[in-house]
């Protein structure tokens, strides 16, 4: 009767919040689908196409390279950005000198507009009045200096650059994980004589594994929906070389292809399923609870 | 029984969060007719914008005039393309702000094709008609039916810095591209970077219309019945590559939007540089002097083309959402038509520099850049809009990264122009 009774509760308590899941995510995201489906321009009656927008998009040399990039994002982010979060964060949990201070530093740009990121970026890469130009020319190494954002070689690393050094907010989630191991596994490997480096590799890193693992898929899928600082640092240029599948989502939104639009969507929303899927096939299943009861 | 009654309280407590949500979804109603009527109007003409003040006092003073029946509120909105994404969206779901303006080009016609803007077509006819310039409700009319009002228009001449010119040796604007690269030498010998390009932004700017005034020159009045397959769009190409190279522009022109273009001749740093006529507010305040030694100039004609073309466009079209209710209606109108007095944009004009679509009066003390738009607009031996006017969003998207890739070797000026034609297909 008690089970019962429960039950009831859960069902009278998910009930609201199934509803508006229902109407502001699963609704939505079968519109999306159809949509994309369709020649729609946001107005006047919707033409089936089935497929043909998709075909366009896959048939299109810059939704290709867009396709590539974000994965080089997804990658840069899930990889690279992680790694450097995982390693300072275990320098942090070693409680150095001044390390509240600087987990505040690395947190506070998450705080800030990306906006105001991405401007500063642009002024520090700027070819004629930029920082990094400058340093180069005082080191001596002005050959090396040249138009970070306009040149097709360069843009992509230069934006990609300035993202995953952000490394605050999966730091702050990691190092939270790193509070909860005891100390005391610490302790004996230090007897057993392990070193730093050793109690870092097989302490720290088996433990926070599932936490890695969620931190890894969301900067991944992060990496995937990437659009702000490459859309506010180079629009996708030059010559389409940092092009996201973001901003062309954009740029369809902005001239009115609603089904074109809709169809990167929709690709964006399976390479998302899928990357998270691959995670967790190749670094072995994790559930979330698991973080939690850490 | 408690424990119960704190749960159902909690439960109920839920769904009357999920009450206001659902509600607000769902747009808010018209208010009804014995009520004042308020009406929305987001615009970017706010903020740094040069017609931010004079479009805030004209609309303080309409909502006097006609305080406790009409009201006006501006919505703010600075970043031109999250306006336009933000009408565009708000048409897709079938909300339109009662009072909004757009950038007339073959994508926002389309608009038109919806019934979700005001048709003006019966109003805009005696007195009102006559006091728009020749030729401009006609542009604004498609099928037969005027769903916007022709407002702001714009006219890029050639802007050059006529202290650096001098400093460089050089006596007024050069005619033809060849005296004009014997101009640019002389620039670069005297230190001083020729030409403002951009890649980036939107369309380009300020790239697009060095192309717009080549393509002009090449193909005359009748230039945009020109397919993009016609050959004078690869000849602009190969002129616009140059402007690119030889250091005839900064170094972070690829890649660089509208503000490091106009940045670098604000700083004269560069000589030559395009813009409309609402870039003299800005220039104005920020760099005085260059404002001062500006001249403006019709760019040079390519062997074998024409001399004296202007760029001329309708730059901004008003445009209000449709309604049932007649006092609204009328109050959008009378509103519209308190906008486009040509004394309240007589007034615009004058502290902001914009033109207008409409007939009127300068006061004496016009901005002398804009008396030179003004003359030079005037005596244009013809009168052609810009690129980004003839073709769909796309292909003006495709432009910059088309030109970057011009520029880096990635694709010859021919390669430039499939590029276009690919996207336009």
């Amino acid at each position: 009767m008690d089970h019962y009774k429960s039950r009831k509760w859960i069902v009278v308590f998910l009930l609201p919040l199934v509803i508006m899941f229902f109407l502001f995510f699963i609704l939505p995201l079968g519109f999306v689908f159809i949509v994309s489906l369709t020649k729609w321009g946001g107005f006047g009656k919707m033409e089936f196409v089935f497929l043909d927008n998709y075909r366009y998009l896959f048939q299109n040399g810059t939704f290709r390279i867009a396709i590539r990039n974000n994965f080089i994002w997804a990658f840069s982010l899930g990889f690279v950005q992680i790694t450097l979060a995982t390693v300072v964060a275990m320098i942090l949990s070693r409680k150095p000198l001044m390390w509240k201070f600087l987990r505040t530093i690395y947190f506070l740009p998450n705080v800030i507009s990306q906006v105001a990121i991405a401007m500063m970026w642009i002024a520090i890469y700027n070819a004629e009045y930029g920082a990094l130009n400058r340093l180069l020319e005082l080191a001596g190494l002005s050959r090396f200096a040249t138009n970070w954002l306009g040149t097709i070689e360069t843009a992509l690393p230069a934006v990609i650059l300035q993202q995953v050094l952000y490394i605050g907010y999966f730091m702050i989630i990691i190092l939270a994980g790193r509070m909860t191991v005891p100390d005391s596994l610490y302790e004996a490997a230090d007897l057993d004589g392990a070193s730093v480096l050793q109690q870092e590799l097989y302490i720290t890193i088996p433990m926070l594994k599932d936490i890695l693992i969620t931190s890894m898929t969301l900067a991944m899928a992060f990496g995937l929906r990437h659009f702000e600082s490459t859309f506010l640092m180079t629009a996708g240029g030059p010559a389409n070389s940092t092009q996201v599948m973001g901003i062309m989502l954009y740029n369809n939104l902005h001239s009115l292809t609603y089904g074109r639009a809709n169809a990167i969507g929709s690709i964006l929303i399976i390479l998302g399923f899928f990357v998270i899927v691959l995670i967790r096939r190749v670094f072995g299943s994790s559930s979330f609870t698991t973080e939690i009861r850490q | 029984m408690k424990k119960h009654s704190v749960c159902l309280i909690f439960a109920g407590l839920l769904f009357l969060l999920l009450i206001p949500a659902v509600a607000f979804a769902g747009g808010q109603k018209d208010k009804g007719p014995e009520k004042e009527v308020e009406l929305t109007f987001p615009t970017f003409w706010v903020g740094q914008d040069s017609k931010s003040a004079p479009i805030q006092t004209l609309v303080d003073r309409f909502n006097e005039e006609n305080a406790g029946k009409i009201r006006v509120v501006i919505e703010p909105n600075p970043d031109t393309d999250g306006y336009r994404s933000k009408i565009n969206s708000g048409l897709a779901a079938g909300v339109v702000p009662d009072i909004f303006v757009f950038n007339p080009d073959p994508t926002t016609f389309g608009y038109y094709e919806s019934d979700l803007l005001m048709d003006f077509t019966d109003d805009l006819t005696g007195d009102w008609a006559k006091s728009f310039a020749d030729g401009y409700i006609q542009a604004s009319t498609m099928n037969g039916v005027v769903k916007s009002i022709p407002f702001e228009i714009g006219v890029t001449p050639i802007w050059y810095n006529e202290d650096l010119f001098k400093k460089a040796g050089i006596n007024g604007f050069p005619k033809t591209f060849d005296e004009f690269w014997a101009a640019a030498d002389k620039l670069k010998a005297a230190g001083i970077v020729p030409t403002s390009q951009m890649t980036g932004g939107a369309n380009a700017w300020t790239s697009m219309l060095w192309y717009s005034h080549i393509l002009a020159s090449l193909g005359g009045p009748t230039v945009w019945e020109r397919p993009l397959t016609d050959p004078i769009y690869v000849k602009a190409a190969e002129i616009l590559l140059k402007l690119y190279t030889d250091g005839n522009t900064t170094k972070d022109a690829v890649g660089g939007d509208a503000g490091v273009a106009g940045g670098h001749y604000m700083a004269g740093n560069t000589a030559i540089f395009i813009n409309g006529p609402w870039y003299i507010g800005r220039i104005k305040g920020d760099a005085p002097a260059v404002h001062a030694a500006t001249r403006l100039a019709y760019a040079p004609a390519v062997s074998g083309g024409k001399y004296g073309a202007m760029i001329g466009f309708q730059l901004s079209n008003l445009a209000a959402g449709n309604t049932d209710d007649p006092v609204k209606r009328a109050a959008v109108i009378k509103f519209m038509k308190f906008l486009t007095d040509p004394e309240n944009v007589s007034m615009i004009s004058q502290a902001s520099g914009a033109m207008f679509a409409l007939k009127y009066e300068m006061g004496e003390d016009v901005d002398p850049l804009l008396k030179q738009f003004i003359e030079i607009s005037s005596q244009a031996s013809f009168s052609v809009p810009h690129f980004q006017s003839q073709y769909r969003i796309e292909v003006v998207q495709e432009l910059g990264q088309a030109i970057g890739a011009m520029v880096l070797g990635k694709a010859t000026p021919e390669e430039f122009v499939q590029m276009l034609i690919d996207v336009n297909q």
